[in-house]
């Protein structure tokens, strides 16, 4: 680095510009004529913005970034318009399933151990199958405590959870937004089609 | 005793005109409130509210008005539901009466304006004979409920009388947020009156009259005689003056300051809920009404048209004077969205910044304005023309002169030890952060050396 003897991170004096504030001229203390000025900035985009309703006859506006979200959403619409970047969004979790169907976790509490919001809760068990010493017995995950941060996919060795693009999860009660093992591996179900192991 | 009967046909036109007026201001007040809303959400680029309809969320009515609430025009009905639904707080320490009081005190002075604003000119009344006994007699009326020849005077003080609801709740509330908007209300509203009365006035000089029906007669007397024409023409400056001050009395931004949320929490109505605070916001919007009333009727022509002869004062019949009452509301309408606009154009001002503007720049502005008037009718010289160059002359010499004036020396910044941004002079000033940043060989930041210093 060319000034690696220097703090590079420190604001210094000759990083500061200091502005003074513009004098107001004759014409512009008067405000009137700035004050219509203003007038015709508001009325702009007032008109640009119009029509913005359903109606089909006045069309989309050129102003108005607005997304009407049940009838719109994110998934259909370009990445550079609005849309969503759905490899790397980060929506409600699922557990996936290897070849054989069954749940692919081996209950090595990586997910629950880098989890910040301690959301994951795994009851381990010796596994009945040949190929893995472990499995989850239970696998919980409160989707309500969740910040979506994505650790537990990084941290997961296997690839067993994953984030999804599904992002508009309701529930009606606390308890119905604990998501368990036959939940997230039904989330798995529905989403594989959408987005690939 | 003698009989009441038969009424006068002031008095029945005047009940009539009660009746109907009333309704329809109440039922346009909740559609300003979704036209604000709306005007408001397209200035800011965004939509405004669209979803609501007159279904109220039942499936029965959802099929019966199929269609409506296209451009979510139930917002305003079910806000005004939630409003009926929610829970009736008042805080401990509120004072009981006068907490329930004051929503009242702010709406019925805004109501009660409207008794003098001519809606629609002469009316001529037939004798109306009901199962033989002679009920009003014939003659004409105007339609208004009273055609009192104080008019504007009575307007001006009921108006004032608004600013007891602000302050009355503020101070009932038991917040100190709330009385601190209350105050700035009653402070605003006294400083505004001022100019509001001269620019009023300067008006009143020239028409030598204040019964509001004889001043919309007097704009629409003949332009070609030279003293007719909206009263706007003669006197810009002063219908300037005055739609400030209107908005200053309304509380309508850039003077909100009542309110002021990002100061005083919600301002007067912070402790508000339910009901009690939907009448402090019908309040808002029923003083910009008469407000705006106000103001078309002194400066705009009140219900005349140019041009439109059912809009002319000799026209009395039935049909003139529906048109005459819908050219006015919409009048007022326009200048109720034009407050709108204005909201969203002009950055609210410093609560020093409102009251230095008036008592700096609007009432030295109007007392001139009154004096020039005085000399130009004692002159006699009152042709429209006339005043308008007076007009522009005096509005000329005050930019022009405006930066000869000393100086206000208040709320200069004053230089303080340690300070960053003024600092005494002479004193150094540190600019970057004093702790620093953590860097690799310096994990703490800053902090080698120094007595907080991590022992390794």
């Amino acid at each position: 680095m060319s000034n690696a003897g220097r703090n590079t991170m420190t604001i210094q004096e000759q990083d500061i510009v200091r502005l003074a504030r513009p004098e107001m001229n004759r014409f512009e203390a008067v405000y009137i004529p700035e004050i219509v000025k203003g007038f015709g900035i508001t009325m702009r985009h007032f008109f640009t913005s119009f029509g913005q309703s359903k109606l089909p006859i006045l069309g989309r506006s050129k102003t108005t970034r607005t997304m009407q979200y049940p009838e719109d959403r994110r998934e259909n619409r370009d990445v550079l318009d609005q849309g969503m970047q759905k490899s790397n969004f980060r929506g409600v979790h699922r557990l996936n399933r290897d070849s054989a169907g069954r749940v692919k976790c081996v209950a090595c509490m990586m997910c629950p151990t880098i989890c910040p919001a301690n959301c994951i809760h795994i009851v381990a068990a010796e596994s009945p199958w040949e190929d893995r010493e472990k499995y989850p017995a239970k696998f919980e995950i409160d989707e309500l405590r969740c910040i979506f941060c994505g650790m537990c996919e990084e941290a997961c060795p296997v690839d067993a959870i994953e984030l999804t693009t599904e992002y508009d999860v309701v529930g009606l009660s606390r308890q119905e937004m604990v998501f368990d093992k036959e939940k997230l591996l039904n989330v798995f179900d529905v989403t594989i089609n959408k987005k690939p192991m | 005793m003698p009989s009441p009967f038969p009424l006068s046909p002031q008095l029945f036109v005047g009940c009539i005109t009660v009746l109907v007026m009333i309704h329809v201001i109440l039922g346009i007040i909740p559609f300003l409130i979704y036209l604000e809303r709306k005007i408001s959400a397209y200035i800011q680029d965004r939509i405004g509210p669209n979803r609501v309809g007159f279904d109220l969320g039942l499936p029965l009515l959802k099929t019966l008005t199929r269609g409506f609430g296209f451009w979510g025009l139930g917002q305003s009905l079910a806000d005004g539901l939630k409003f009926i639904l929610k829970e009736d707080y008042r805080p401990f320490g509120a004072d009981k009466w006068l907490f329930t009081l004051a929503p009242a005190c702010a709406v019925v002075p805004a109501f009660v304006g409207w008794a003098i604003i001519p809606w629609g000119g002469h009316v001529s009344v037939p004798e109306i004979n009901l199962f033989g006994a002679n009920l009003v007699s014939a003659g004409t009326a105007l339609v208004a409920v009273a055609d009192i020849n104080i008019g504007f005077v009575f307007l001006l003080a009921v108006a004032a009388v608004g600013v007891y609801g602000v302050t009355l709740g503020g101070w009932a509330s038991n917040n100190k947020y709330s009385f601190l908007g209350g105050l700035r209300c009653s402070a605003g509203m006294i400083s505004y009156e001022i100019p509001m009365g001269l620019s009023i006035l300067a008006v009143l000089l020239v028409t030598g009259t204040v019964r509001p029906s004889l001043i919309v007669e007097q704009q629409i007397s003949s332009p070609l005689s030279g003293t007719g024409g909206w009263l706007f023409l003669a006197q810009p400056l002063a219908c300037l003056l005055f739609y400030t001050c209107i908005l200053a009395e309304a509380n309508r931004a850039p003077f909100d300051n009542a309110e002021a949320e990002q100061e005083l929490v919600g301002g007067y109505h912070t402790e508000y809920s339910a009901m009690r605070f939907a009448l402090f916001f019908l309040a808002e919007y029923a003083h910009m009404m008469t407000s705006s009333a106000f103001c078309v009727v002194l400066f705009f022509g009140g219900y005349h048209v140019p041009g439109l002869w059912l809009t002319y004062p000799e026209e009395t019949g039935l049909l003139a004077v529906l048109v005459k009452v819908a050219v006015l509301v919409t009048k007022v309408l326009l200048s109720v969205c034009f407050m709108m606009v204005i909201r969203w154009t002009i950055p609210r001002i410093r609560y020093d910044q409102v009251l230095k503007l008036c008592w700096q720049s609007l009432i030295p502005a109007s007392i001139t304005l009154v004096v020039a008037t005085s000399i130009m009718v004692y002159q006699g010289w009152t042709a429209t023309w006339q005043l308008f160059v007076m007009n522009v002359l005096v509005g000329g010499a005050m930019i022009a002169l405006f930066p000869l004036l000393p100086k206000a020396d208040v709320n200069k910044r004053l230089p303080m030890a340690g300070s960053r941004f003024n600092p005494l002079p002479g004193e150094p000033v540190i600019t970057g952060p004093v702790g620093g940043i953590a860097r690799a060989d310096d994990p703490i930041g800053g902090l080698a050396g120094s007595a907080f210093a991590p022992s390794r």
